[in-house]
């Protein structure tokens, strides 16, 4: 294939017909991309038809222009590289659009459409890639390189502010929620005389038998109670225990009793008493 | 300025997944954080309403641990699991999940439904990764579970 052979001079109408259809495909599988989330399924369907039609259309309008004009399929001139890219990127939009409609009948057919779908998605970055390099080539590695480097410097004194975050300072709410306990175990108990980090402790470290997924606060919380912890069979982060690493924790009166009335039945198999919750944050205000 | 927003959009398509494997994110606060608390609050999309229901009307034994609440806090995220369940909200997800419960079956556990392990029948060392530690932890491979996508990463 040369490019000197005599040709006739394609259209005016043929460079924005093939404008025109690359903006239907390009709006149209986009918006199906964008639909094939399940509440916007009809639209998504919608999408799919558009494409499969203007990949179809693709070849008619092919038969329309003039040859080697900027309708043909292979134009003289154009890099291999290029043709190819584009023969494959429109049979893979095709596979993706046809595959659609089957699945849309045939449950089974949806992930060959996924996937063919993720594949077409890939070659389109691929295909502007190419694109970009072929027309712009240097210029455009010159300007990419040059905005990175402009947008560099305010990100980095961005993240340093970010990171000069204040600490926080003892919390009132805490305080409350140990007095009301400390009332509690005065009305249980006339002989209570106040927690003890050390009772508080000893609940923390036992080692039960109640439960073998959980058999101490230990097995989540983890022996050393500033780290985080991590729920044993679910894997679910947990922030520290100790109000030291966590300034949030024993503040939320509500959560504080949910959790003792949760963690005390799994772990311990028994309710906690006031003075057991007393304690208990006694001993993990103290860590 | 072309190529620029031309990368740009190049960097946005290569980030962004495809909308494929999705359901309608969780977005009630209190329940996002009773159940996100322990787990993943899991979308209501993957099990029937009288699933929820049990599941509610069970929490002092909650797959072996109490997750025992407030009255009124299980019933407010009753209602919202009941109001988004496979039966109720349909969606192809729902669709591919409901189709192996039994017409008055109630699974409690996502894990053990066949439209689950036809799509994670991974050897079991995968399973004891470190990170994942469970098959509840779907954001140990799946990055935007919490936000409904499914997607592989």
């Amino acid at each position: 294939m040369s490019g000197d052979a005599p040709r006739a001079a394609p259209g005016r109408w043929e460079l924005p017909a093939l404008r025109l259809w690359h903006a239907a495909l390009a709006g149209g599988f986009l918006v199906a991309w964008l639909t094939a989330d399940e509440d916007t399924y009809r639209m998504h369907v919608f999408a799919g038809y558009w494409v499969l039609i203007a990949v179809s259309l693709r070849l008619g309008l092919a038969a329309m222009g003039t040859p080697r004009g900027p309708l043909a399929l292979v134009r003289p001139g154009r890099s291999r590289l290029m043709i190819w890219m584009g023969g494959v990127l429109m049979t893979m939009v095709g596979l993706a659009a046809l595959s659609g409609v089957i699945a849309d009948g045939v449950t089974s057919v949806e992930d060959l459409h996924e996937g063919l779908s993720n594949t077409a998605l890939w070659l389109i970055p691929a295909h502007a890639a190419l694109v970009a390099w072929v027309f712009q080539g240097k210029r455009l590695r010159d300007k990419v390189m040059g905005a990175a480097r402009v947008s560099a410097l305010p990100v980095l004194v961005l993240l340093g502010l970010a990171a000069a975050v204040p600490a926080q300072a003892a919390d009132p709410a805490r305080d409350a929620i140990l007095a009301d306990y400390a009332k509690a175990a005065k009305a249980a108990d006339s002989g209570f005389t106040g927690f003890s980090a050390a009772r508080g402790e000893s609940i923390y470290r036992a080692r039960n038998t109640v439960n073998a997924d959980f058999p101490s606060c230990a097995t989540c919380h983890t022996d050393d109670p500033t780290r985080p912890g991590r729920h044993a069979k679910t894997g679910r982060e947990i922030a520290p225990a100790a109000v030291s690493a966590n300034p949030k924790r024993f503040t939320d009166a509500e959560k504080v009793e949910e959790r003792f009335n949760r963690d005390c039945k799994t772990v311990l198999g028994r309710e906690c008493s006031a003075r057991d919750r007393g304690d208990f944050i006694t001993f993990l205000s103290s860590k | 300025m072309r190529s620029i927003v031309m990368g740009a959009g190049l960097l946005l398509s290569l980030s962004t997944p495809a909308w494929a494997d999705r359901v309608a994110p969780l977005t009630d606060p209190v329940t996002l954080k009773a159940c996100g608390e322990c787990h993943m609050a899991f979308q209501p999309d993957f099990l029937p309403a009288r699933s929820w229901a049990r599941m509610m009307d069970s929490l002092d034994n909650h797959f072996g641990e109490s997750a025992a609440m407030a009255p009124d806090k299980v019933a407010h995220i009753r209602k919202v699991l009941e109001d988004g369940a496979a039966d109720r909200v349909g969606g192809k997800v729902a669709g591919r999940f409901l189709r192996w419960v039994a017409p008055d079956g109630t699974p409690q556990r996502i894990t053990e439904n066949p439209a689950f392990l036809r799509k994670h029948d991974f050897p079991a060392r995968e399973w004891a990764r470190a990170d994942v530690k469970s098959k509840s932890n779907c954001p140990a491979c799946h990055k935007r579970a919490e936000r409904g996508d499914y997607e592989e990463d």
